[in-house]
């Protein structure tokens, strides 16, 4: 393993993890707010959150771009701030956010779903806010889906290439993630060096997806204990 | 007192109800769908469609056409569902401790858990508590709450409950010791009339009957109105000695003592029941019996249906409920004001709890 391969496997990770943890308080939002929003219009909105799983993932990158570049509405604001997103790590971060979220939302909604209303209808006969009820009852008993959740989101953030690839491009040492760098080596002939990277991916998935498995099984001890 | 003009459309009708409750404590008795569960969810305010006017002594909850519905976290109510609803995620501590009041006293607990006696169930999982001990960590959770009322809805299945997981004694002792006013769901008019100085009989959304218990469970057609509607005799009294295999002595609040089923070394306070087919009954006097206990009293009334009669009596301070055959309402002349011999065994009391 050089130090290139580290520095590329440190990145990933970084970015995944930001990532993750910026749609979190988002994601959960927005899972809450659809369980407990049985109003008309819920479909599209369901719909139109979940478009990046369908999309392919070029073209939300494209869109992205799009609302980003210095005369697009979104460019705009940042060229006023001063941040300059494009082609940098803050960009990927964004590119794998906006397409791990549909990811976290979905079984975020699903676990919260679940929940008897009346539970968190008793909670707050208890005294409790909806705050407070959310934070101590709902998250508790939504724990395994939200943890899934997070799995997912993670994994897709680890892994992302199609929209990164649009507003970060393939900048060795600034923006390329593990699979940018899977790529470009095959492009270039060093599909030894390739293969190397493959390998930490494959590590690097079964250790993620393992540890969840481990937490949610402990959960589930605790649960029936 | 509890003031309640309410109206909330329900599937395929709409609750309709407008009652002042004054007794400390008031059954709630009706057939199943008669709209009983959705008149206590609305009181504790889980019903947004409720509209009217609720006050809890004089402290307004709801009141619709003014604009003002209180959120349930500030009612002060103790709900206690039919399903006990336990925090799956939480031990019967976190369950019971879970609507401790920052500013509230820290007996609540202690008290709702020597009450409750609940003690030792405090470590374990509501997953693995049996239907009445879930019932009574429900309860506990709602007082610990320090509520300024109770609303209690019969567990599902208590029509055919065992009588160790009844949550009648409890009640009693909430209601004479704790001091909470209750509204109490139930099937079982014997517990109505135990329980609660005051009814209410609830039928298609509207309140058909109001008033005394007594009057409201007397007289009715009750298997039209209520299928699963159960009558039977509860006392209450104190347990006093009992000479090993001897019975023991159930000392009702008349002074008059029952023979009961020795409980072992228990003494104080205790709820029996007695199935109104197990009591006999007699025109004239009876003497060298079997049956220990012999109660001379005066017959209230006598309901009769297909086969047989429910023949009401008033003894030792007690209203009976004895269900003989019509022919033997017909034999020994039983009418309104006869006097009547009722003959018990010891063993047709049971105990609650």
């Amino acid at each position: 393993m050089t130090a290139e391969d580290l520095s590329i496997l440190g990145l990933t990770l970084r970015v995944a993890a930001i990532s993750t943890l910026m749609i979190l308080p988002l994601g959960l939002a927005a899972g809450w707010a659809l369980a407990r929003w049985k109003g008309r219009g819920r479909a599209i909105v369901e719909t139109v959150l979940s478009l990046p799983i369908v999309l392919p993932p070029t073209a939300v990158g494209l869109v992205l771009l799009d609302l980003l570049r210095r005369s697009g509405p979104l460019g705009r604001l940042l060229d006023r701030t001063g941040v300059d997103l494009l082609f940098t790590w803050k960009a990927v971060v964004l590119a794998v956010a906006v397409m791990s979220f549909p990811l976290l939302v979905r079984p975020a909604r699903a676990a919260f779903e679940e929940i008897d209303p009346r539970l968190l209808g008793l909670a707050r006969s208890l005294g409790r806010r909806p705050a407070m009820v959310f934070a101590t009852v709902a998250l508790p008993l939504a724990w395994r889906g939200i943890a899934t959740g997070i799995v997912l989101a993670f994994s897709r953030a680890l892994g992302e290439f199609g929209a990164t690839i649009l507003v970060a491009g393939s900048i060795p040492g600034r923006t390329q993630t593990l699979a940018l760098a899977i790529f470009h080596r095959t492009q270039i002939g060093q599909d030894e060096a390739a293969m190397r990277l493959v390998l930490m991916t494959v590590v690097l998935a079964f250790f993620t997806v393992w540890t969840s498995e481990i937490l949610s099984r402990r959960r589930e001890r605790q649960l029936q204990a | 007192m509890i003031s309640v003009l309410l109206r909330l459309p329900l599937a395929g009708f709409s609750l309709e109800v407008d009652v002042r409750l004054e007794a400390p404590a008031v059954a709630v008795l009706g057939p199943s769908g008669a709209g009983k569960t959705s008149l206590l969810e609305s009181i504790a305010g889980l019903r947004r469609a409720a509209e009217g006017r609720i006050s809890i002594n004089e402290e307004v909850v709801l009141d619709s056409a003014a604009g003002l519905r209180l959120p349930p976290e500030r009612r002060r109510i103790g709900w206690v569902p039919q399903d006990a609803l336990l925090f799956p995620h939480l031990d019967v501590e976190g369950n019971v401790r879970f609507g401790e009041r920052a500013g509230g006293a820290k007996r609540s607990f202690r008290e709702a858990v020597e009450i409750l006696e609940i003690g030792p169930l405090l470590p374990r999982s509501p997953a693995n508590l049996s239907g009445g001990e879930r019932q009574r960590v429900a309860l506990a959770r709602a007082l610990t709450s320090e509520p300024r009322l109770l609303l209690l809805d019969e567990p599902l299945a208590a029509v055919d409950v065992e009588l160790k997981s009844r949550i009648l004694p409890y009640l009693l002792r909430i209601r004479d010791e704790a001091r909470i006013p209750m509204l109490y769901v139930t099937h079982n008019a014997g517990e109505a009339e135990a329980l609660a100085g005051e009814a209410l009989l609830l039928r298609g959304g509207r309140v058909e009957v109001h008033g005394p218990t007594s009057e409201v469970v007397a007289g009715r057609m009750w298997p039209a109105i209520d299928p699963r509607a159960r009558f039977e005799n509860i006392v209450e009294g104190v347990l006093g000695k009992s000479g090993g295999s001897s019975p023991a002595e159930l000392r009702l609040v008349g002074g008059l003592a029952l023979a009961v089923p020795a409980a072992g070394e228990f003494r104080g306070r205790a709820v029996f029941a007695v199935a109104p087919d197990d009591i006999l009954l007699s025109a004239e006097p009876l003497s060298r019996i079997s049956a220990r206990n012999v109660l001379a009293g005066r017959v209230l009334s006598v309901e009769a249906s297909a086969a047989d009669a429910m023949v009401r009596a008033e003894a030792a301070g007690v209203t009976w409920r004895a269900r003989v055959t019509a022919a033997a309402v017909c034999d020994l002349g039983l009418g309104p004001g006869s006097s009547v011999w009722l003959a018990i065994k010891t063993h047709s009391f049971k105990r609650l709890r």
